[in-house]
């Protein structure tokens, strides 16, 4: 064998093993000839007892251990699965990283009968466990302490409820908003619906105590007009830079009396109003903007200083500079929320073309008591209290058209009906039609809709094709497909409910942290079942409309659960396993492949040194072979590890003897186990390596284990989405490889493992063993042949 | 009451369109949700009753009847449905292979028979011309100014440098080859037959 391959961690000249056997009350010793067995073993020490995870041997292998003063231990027993945690602790005073464990009972005695084939098995897997310990290295567990602090990107519903959850759990919270309050679009709508209540509420008083809580905490500080120009990742805490804008107004001196606004010469749509009414230069976004202060919008004031002269409280400085705030954080929540669709890409619909088509949104305007018209529902063409009003669904979701959303954006059926019910109470002459696809109300929202059925809101199955303006009405052209019949309705206005879609802050937050979007540009969960605040960099995590469209209801659980996430990370701190990839710095070349190469975005650079994030890091062992330094390892999981397995499951192979090594993953080995509890019996031939992915292994193992002795490899994996298509190439390259070394690429094949199908597996150990068996027989005459000729 | 009996709710009408070399790839036929937004742009519809969600409809019911439906030729293809539908779906094209299915049987043929001139028009000359059947009309529709431009026509061409309009023999011929070729002669002579057969009838 070529020991060259065996990469730095040698072992040390002189290694004394002590192996413990393990009867298992008979599960083991009724088919394995523990005898024979322990005959067979080279060590310093071999022993066998009756039940080696009683608390009674925990003793004697401590005791064992220290007499003996052995270096390693080997545990031949039960699955790792079961109890390699129990067994890491009886070791002690050993590194509990010193121990490896040989699966006599699941993958041996459960499954085979002949004795002799079983004792067979058993030497080989409890001889490759020995080798593979030698190789071990004291490892300690990686305790990783995020720091007690989080920046929450986004001030609306969202970011303020994670943020205020994180305040009480005694997490520090740097809240980021972009615009010069917080208060997001919650704070625009006006109105939020009770399904229980079957009423409209005002949005702002469930949301203004809770912004004031949150200004108030002391674990809070919020910076408004402020971006995050640029993010770090560094040993699992983050470092940005925000960059906070001048607001030119000293936010302690500023009693907001207004005067300054009075005197302003310039108009701006205001945004918050959707631009329906202006606001000057110098404003304050809306009454209860938190900070309570005006701002100079820098974009549109031309520096008349007439502001600075009526200012009694010398509040204005136009001197002020763009602040650049570094923060050093243990967390991010992204909490950038939506913006509505442009309408003005579903030009048929006549928005902006006709000033009495407007958005929902522009409607929850007019119809706040703060917004342009003091609450009171007027026509914008006319001031006049519309006859009818026609509500247009889908207005940009559900359209695969280039400029639509695919999606369903899931709240505006349920904010139309707000929007119905809310008029038919004030405005009972006002005639009001839906013209809907489908009214998706789920769950207690029906109760909500069967109300605005009674209030007589009319409901009109279709979705219009198009508005156009006859004798001077609005007429929308629908089918009403329930009677099959083509309609025009007759209207004075028309609202059309706009889909959300991501806002610009989400998009540019998320590339700006690289974290991962959807196909709709929402930020991507990295599990929408198991993990849905999770993104795909361990350490940030997101919640409401930034990850996709939900309501406010939705939104603050997303918020909480976000927090609860956060503070996991924190309270305590975590331990790792140290299974993970360790970059060898004196070989490391910065070229960056490993960064490129890592699925789960562990792999960063700071400071001029790659370095691994150890909870996102998995083990998988992709980088390894991208590697060209040979600057990485996976710790258990060494070259040396892998080889001196390979070679051991091989060791004293007899002739005639078929061996076959089987490489699985954790989901894998549990199958494989689970066929083991279930007593399915396979091929003795089969020898189980657990790994932590088939993407560590590389061309040169799968040829040193047929140079060996192997007889097929079979390689089985969960297909995880995330690897699979790296799994794939992996395949591909072993069997090209196997063609050039002249061996039969039949003799190895991959598998995709499921947990519960462990029947399958143990079919397939059967039916691959056979192939291997023709191939070997093929190969057989050939040789035959050859070597008859040469005589 | 119609009951809808186990085993006869397949999907064989609607993938046969969708398989269709006419469909446009990925046609959004199966994704269809009935919102009648095509009903609601379609001139067919506003003046007759057709009705191109129920089209689709009746696809999806695997409604063979639909083939010798007269309600399928209401249909003129202006693409409205088209251009609007939120699925991609486009009931323009499935018209148009529903009426080739009509074609391959007799019923179809007789919708198309009056446009034969439009083919022999190829046979002949190589080009497309608009059937004499239909000239009077057009002056009707479009004025004088038809006639005239008719009447004219190589003088006209000719103050435009243009040419004639007659096709070379070779090419012409090249034409013929072209046509016999892909079939379109054939089935030019099939629909003759069937429209003789009509006028005998008659
Ligand atoms: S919530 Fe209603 S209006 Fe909005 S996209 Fe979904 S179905 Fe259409
Ligand atoms: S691939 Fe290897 S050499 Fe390149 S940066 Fe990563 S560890 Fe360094
Ligand atoms: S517009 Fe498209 S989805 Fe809507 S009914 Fe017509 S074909 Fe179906
Ligand atoms: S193509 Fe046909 S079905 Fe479609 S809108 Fe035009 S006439 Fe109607």
């Amino acid at each position: 064998m070529n020991n060259n391959h065996f990469s730095r961690y040698a072992p040390k000249s002189s290694i004394d093993i002590g192996v413990f056997l393990c009867r298992c009350g008979g599960n083991i010793s009724d088919t394995v000839d523990i005898e024979r067995l322990k005959s067979s073993i080279d060590a310093k020490v071999v022993k066998d007892f009756e039940n080696l995870c009683s608390l009674k041997c925990q003793k004697n292998i401590r005791d064992i251990i220290l007499e003996e003063d052995l270096d390693r231990a080997v545990i031949a027993a039960c699955s790792p699965i079961t109890h390699e945690k129990t067994f890491r602790n009886h070791v002690a005073p050993l590194n509990p990283y010193l121990l490896e464990m040989a699966n006599l009972r699941e993958q041996c005695s459960w499954v085979h009968s002949d004795s002799d084939k079983a004792t067979d098995k058993a030497i080989s897997l409890t001889n490759a466990a020995v080798e593979r310990v030698k190789y071990a290295r004291p490892l300690d567990t990686i305790v990783r302490k995020t720091k007690k602090s989080a920046a929450v990107i986004g001030g609306g519903i969202s970011g303020i409820t994670a943020a205020l959850s994180l305040a009480k759990q005694g997490v520090k919270v740097d809240l980021i908003e972009k615009k010069p309050s917080v208060g997001g679009n919650m704070i625009k709508i006006g109105k939020v619906f009770s399904p229980e209540k079957l009423a409209e509420e005002c949005a702002l008083c469930l949301f203004n105590p809770l912004i004031n809580e949150a200004v108030q905490h002391d674990n809070i500080n919020i910076i408004t007009n402020a971006e995050v120009k640029s993010s770090e990742r560094k040993a699992g805490n983050f470092n940005l830079l925000v960059e906070k804008k001048p607001r030119q107004v000293w936010v302690d001196r500023c009693t907001a009396c207004g005067n300054c606004a009075e005197v302003c010469p310039i108009d701006v749509p205001n945004e918050w109003n959707e631009n329906l009414m202006m606001r000057k230069a110098i404003y304050k976004p809306f009454p209860q903007s938190v900070p309570d202060t005006y701002t100079i919008d820098e974009e549109h004031c031309i520096k008349c200083g007439n502001c600075e002269k009526v200012c009694n409280m010398n509040a204005i400085n136009f001197s002020m500079k763009t602040e650049v705030i570094p923060l050093n954080v243990g967390s991010v929540v992204i909490a950038t929320g939506h913006k509505g669709f442009d309408l003005k890409k579903r030009p048929e619909y006549g928005y902006t073309r006709y000033d009495d088509v407007i958005s929902q949104m522009e409607l929850a305007r007019i119809m706040g008591v703060n917004g342009p018209t003091n609450g009171k529902l007027q026509r914008p063409s006319n001031g006049e209290i519309p006859r009818r009003l026609v509500m247009i669904q889908c207005a940009g979701s559900r359209d695969e058209k280039p400029e639509g959303k695919r999606y369903c954006s899931k709240v505006c059926c349920m904010v139309a009906l707000k929007h119905a019910n809310f008029i038919k109470h004030y405005y009972p002459e006002t005639e009001i039609i839906i013209c809907y696809t489908d009214m998706r109300t789920p769950g207690m929202y029906e109760n909500y809709f069967r109300y605005g059925q009674s209030n007589k809101i009319k409901l009109i199955r279709g979705r219009p094709g198009d508005v156009t303006r006859k004798n001077g009405n609005l007429i929308v052209r629908v089918e009403d497909t329930l009677r099959g019949e083509q309609l025009e309705i007759e209207t004075d206005m028309i609202i059309l409910s706009e889909a959300m879609e991501a806002s610009d802050g989400t998009l540019e937050v998320a590339k700006l942290l690289n974290v991962g979007l959807t196909e709709d540009l929402f930020v991507k969960e990295k599990h929408s079942k198991i993990k849905p605040v999770n993104t795909d960099i361990e350490g940030i995590f997101v919640c409401g409309t930034a990850q996709g469209p939900k309501d406010i209801t939705d939104s603050v659980s997303q918020a909480n659960a976000a927090a609860s996430k956060v503070s996991e990370l924190m309270n305590g701190g975590l331990e790792i396993e140290p299974l993970i990839a360790e970059i060898d710095h004196s070989e490391c070349k910065l070229c960056g492949a490993c960064i490129d190469s890592c699925k789960y975005k562990a792999v960063y650079m700071y400071d001029e040194r790659i370095s691994v994030d150890p909870i996102a890091c998995n083990g998988c062992g992709i980088c390894v072979a991208k590697c060209k330094n040979n600057a990485i390892e996976i710790m258990g999981q060494t070259d040396s590890q892998i080889y001196a397995m390979i070679s051991g499951m091989l060791k004293d192979k007899k002739d005639g003897e078929r061996r076959i090594l089987v490489f699985l993953d954790y989901i894998g080995y549990v199958a494989a186990d689970n066929i083991g509890v279930n007593r399915i019996p396979y091929p003795e031939s089969v020898r189980i390596i657990r790994i932590t992915s088939i993407n560590r292994l590389m061309p040169k193992h799968i040829i040193h284990a047929f140079e060996n002795g192997a007889d097929g490899i079979f390689l089985g994996e969960y297909p995880d989405n995330v690897v699979y298509s790296n799994i794939q190439e992996k395949v591909h390259e072993f069997k090209t490889q196997l063609i050039k070394n002249g061996i039969d690429p039949d003799r190895l094949m991959y598998y995709k493992v499921y947990a519960p199908y462990f029947r399958g597996l143990a079919k397939k150990f059967y039916e691959f063993d056979k192939q291997v068996s023709k191939s070997l027989d093929k190969l057989e005459a050939v040789l035959y042949k050859a070597s008859s000729k040469d005589i | 009451m119609k009951t809808l009996k186990i085993g006869e709710n397949t999907f064989e009408l609607a993938d046969s369109i969708i398989n269709d070399l006419k469909a446009s790839e990925n046609l959004g036929l199966l994704k269809c949700i009935q919102c009648g937004m095509c009903t609601s742009v379609c001139p067919a519809a506003s003046h007759t009753d057709y009705d191109p969600r129920v089209i689709v409809k009746r696809v999806l019911d695997e409604d063979d009847s639909l083939i010798s439906d007269d309600i399928i030729w209401n249909c003129f293809y202006c693409y409205s449905c088209h251009s609007v539908c939120p699925v991609n779906n486009s009931v323009c094209e499935i018209n148009q292979i529903l009426r080739q299915k009509s074609i391959e049987k007799v019923d179809g043929i007789r919708k198309i028979a009056s446009f034969l001139a439009y083919g022999d028009s190829f046979l002949e000359l190589g080009i497309g011309s608009i059937p004499n059947d239909f000239f009077n009309e057009l002056i009707k529709d479009i004025g004088e100014e038809y006639f005239e431009l008719k009447i004219h026509l190589d003088d006209i061409r000719e103050e435009l440098g243009l040419g004639t309009i007659i096709l070379p023999e070779n090419d012409l011929n090249d034409i013929k080859k072209i046509l016999k070729k892909t079939g379109f002669t054939d089935r030019l002579t099939k629909i003759r037959r069937v429209k003789k057969d009509e006028e005998d009838t008659r």
